[in-house]
């Protein structure tokens, strides 16, 4: 289970605080989407998950599997199954896609007790889920990201996703950039990971995204809290009603 | 005008150990007349300092400090193995060896097999024999003084010559090796001539066996490239820790020629590799790339210089440095086109990644443009890795050091992209990722 424990986050180099005591749980099996307008803080909450040092989070915990995650580094929470899908994915020039994937496939199997994969075994897994997500083969030999399209980087992103066996999926508006073909693909990809030993925290801004990966909860971020959660109809009546009634500037339970 | 100059002591020692040991030195009649003539314009010279321009950053005056006992006739024993091994990468190459251990020609060590149209041998013959006086009187601006000590001491070196419309089958690898504990002043100097229309891949590689004493070296290399010929022409600098090596290289290219130089430096206390770049016949092309990986308080100076005298040529510059600790990169890169070379086309870049707060990048880009039809351009960066793509890859899992290893590659991927040969690159490509641990770790 993720729990996230009244999390006060700022930025690590300036007082400006962004996330104002976010609390949120997740159990293993369910999926929970995050939406919330512009700048609300979405992005940040993922990042720390990831364990990124631009921010530094002055109060609370963030919980896997009943460990804290605060003070390990990135690739040791990776180790621990944390997996973040980038809202803006990087370009890494020169380092090839299948160079960079085996890395850190192999690294990670390592690191969690597995034998690495031989290299037909790896490029097996990698042709398999590369084809299930429309990757062309051009795209795997290309440095990873560089000169990709906007939605080829977010299939790129599911496609580490999968060949690095996660264990908690922290997507970051996955669905934008995407095509409606591109949602539905990228949708099946995501629903064929859902098992009922990973959790899954899905942020995006588009109700679509939802009918294809149904949420067992929907939370409303707003001024850098949680204000709202309710079932996946939440994401119905949000459509409807825009995120007015959560501007002012205040936690509902600070 | 005349100046009163006072001499350091390494000035002067070098000026004092000429006498003692110019009778030794290989060389007919001409050859010492023209060895002493050098001397006396070191003497009046001296060791370029900071208040020449074009040693601005590196001021050998203050850094050669110690006159070293000129290493000659050296009998340093040297096993195929010790060799193969300070080779790296390199001696997987199926290529023709010189080898100089000490500046003093290695025959048993050597393999020049025969190939039609290809004449190569030491220098020292070819100075005993006195054969061309002029050729021994080679300048450059802002080389002068190095160049005469060069002149002076200079003990042997390759003298190459391929025939015209010769293609070479195998690389010729000219290998410049310093042995022994005590340090030593080496002197060499290359002399490469390739015809019009043949085609060869020179290596030249300045290497220490491991346990070699400090010491200084004063390298020169000299191509005159033909009509039509293409040429690769590879510079590996890794003369050892305690060492500072100075080179001159000087190519000159005719009409339609084609020229890829490539250097690699590391490991080399102090390295100022002087280039000087003429075209002499038009449409010709050339690539100067390379890469150089500093570390410690190494400090690793290119400058280079190319010169577009006539009309319709081609340059191509990149390097790519890596610094870690308190080492101090310098890269000048001045590109003239005179009045008469329209259709000039050059590109000039060097970048270079920090690994450290304490390390030290001065760039000098120079563009001296005397004709109006010209495509010119240059530019340098200085870099630390960037920390949003390290945390990209660390929360994919990648530990750390191997982020920073698979990033650093990527960036001097670039240069060692310029040499095309599949076999070469990868030789070199060894070598550097060998160095390149060194400073991540
Ligand atoms: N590294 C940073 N430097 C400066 N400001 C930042 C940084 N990261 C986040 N912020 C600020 O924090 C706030 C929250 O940003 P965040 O990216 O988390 O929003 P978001 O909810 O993901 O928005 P969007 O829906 O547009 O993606 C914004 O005001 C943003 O400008
Ligand atoms: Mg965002």
């Amino acid at each position: 289970m993720l729990e996230i424990k009244n999390l006060h986050v700022k930025l690590a180099d300036e007082d400006t605080e962004i996330l104002k005591g976010v609390s949120l749980a997740v159990p293993k099996g369910q999926v929970h989407a995050i939406m919330g307008p512009n700048g609300s803080g979405k992005s940040t909450l993922a990042y720390v998950l990831a364990g990124r040092e631009d921010y530094e989070v002055t109060k609370g915990d963030i919980l896997w599997n009943g460990e804290s995650v605060l003070e390990m580094e990135p690739d040791e929470r990776a180790a621990k199954g944390v997996f973040l899908a980038f809202q803006y994915p990087m370009e890494i020039p020169g380092v090839a896609t299948m160079t960079f994937l085996r890395t850190a496939v192999n690294a990670l199997r390592k690191k969690r007790g597995l034998a690495e994969f031989t290299t037909p075994e790896f490029l097996k897994r990698v042709r398999a889920e590369a084809a299930a997500l429309g990757v062309s083969d051009e795209m795997l030999k290309r440095p990873l990201n560089v000169g990709f399209s906007g939605g080829e980087k977010k299939r790129m992103e599911i496609l580490q996703m999968a060949m690095l066996e996660p264990s908690l999926c922290v997507m970051d508006e996955t669905d934008s950039g995407l095509d409606i073909d591109a949602v539905r693909i990228v949708s099946e990809g995501v629903n064929r990971l859902r098992s009922k030993d990973r959790a899954m925290l899905v942020i995006t801004h588009y109700q679509r995204l939802l009918t294809y990966i149904v949420p067992d909860k929907v939370h409303v971020m707003a001024g850098g809290a949680i204000q709202k959660s309710g079932g996946k109809e939440l994401a119905l009546e949000l459509e409807e009603t825009g995120y007015t009634e959560f501007s002012p500037k205040t936690p509902a339970h600070a | 005008m005349t100046v009163a100059v006072t001499r350091t002591k390494a000035e002067q020692a070098y000026s004092e150990s000429f006498e003692a040991v110019a009778q030794k030195l290989p060389g007919g009649r001409a050859v010492a007349e023209a060895r002493k003539a050098a001397i006396g314009a070191f003497a009046g010279l001296g060791f370029p300092h900071r208040r020449i321009e074009e040693w601005k950053y590196t001021d050998l005056r203050s850094t050669l400090k110690e006159a070293l006992p000129p290493a000659i006739a050296d009998a340093t024993r040297v096993s195929v193995a010790d060799l193969e091994a300070a080779l790296g990468g390199l001696a997987e190459l199926d290529a023709h060896r010189v080898v100089f251990v000490n500046g003093t020609h290695r025959p048993a060590l050597s393999s020049a097999g025969r190939e039609k149209g290809l004449e190569i041998g030491p220098l020292a013959f070819a100075l005993d024999r006195s054969a061309g006086d002029a050729s021994i009187r080679p300048s450059a601006p802002g080389q002068e003084a190095m160049i005469a000590l060069n002149t002076a001491f200079m003990t042997d070196g390759a003298l190459v010559h391929v025939a015209k419309g010769v293609r070479l089958a195998k690389p010729l690898l000219l290998i410049f090796v310093r042995a022994g504990k005590e340090p030593r002043l080496l002197t060499t100097r290359n002399s490469l001539t390739i015809g019009s229309g043949a085609e060869a891949t020179i290596i030249e590689a300045h290497v220490a066996l491991p346990g070699a004493g400090a010491g200084q070296a004063n390298a020169l290399s000299e191509i005159a490239v033909g009509d039509d010929a293409g040429v690769v022409h590879v510079k590996c600098t890794l003369e050892g820790a305690g060492t500072s090596h100075v080179a001159g290289w000087l190519a000159t290219l005719g009409a339609k020629a084609r020229y890829r130089a490539f250097h690699l430096t590391a490991g080399t206390a102090l390295v100022r590799n002087n280039l000087l770049a003429t075209f002499r016949g038009e449409d010709a092309k050339l690539d100067i790339s390379g890469c150089f990986l500093g570390r410690d308080a190494e400090h690793i100076d290119t400058t280079l210089v190319v010169d577009h005298a006539v009309p319709g040529c081609e340059s191509r510059e990149l390097f790519k440095g890596v610094l870690a600790g308190k080492a101090r990169g310098v890269f000048q890169g001045k590109v003239i086109v005179r009045p008469d070379a329209q259709k000039t086309d050059g590109k000039q870049m060097a970048q270079v990644l920090m690994l450290s707060e304490d390390a030290e990048f001065d760039s000098k880009p120079e563009l001296e443009i005397y004709a109006d039809d010209v495509v010119c351009g240059h530019g340098s960066t200085a870099a630390e890795l960037d920390r949003n793509l390290l945390f990209y890859m660390r929360a994919r899992g990648v530990p750390l050091e191997v982020a920073r290893r698979l990033l650093i590659e990527s960036f001097v991927g670039e240069a060692l992209d310029k040499v095309e040969d599949q076999r070469l690159r990868e030789a070199l490509s060894a070598m550097t990722v060998g160095r390149l641990s060194g400073l991540v770790a």
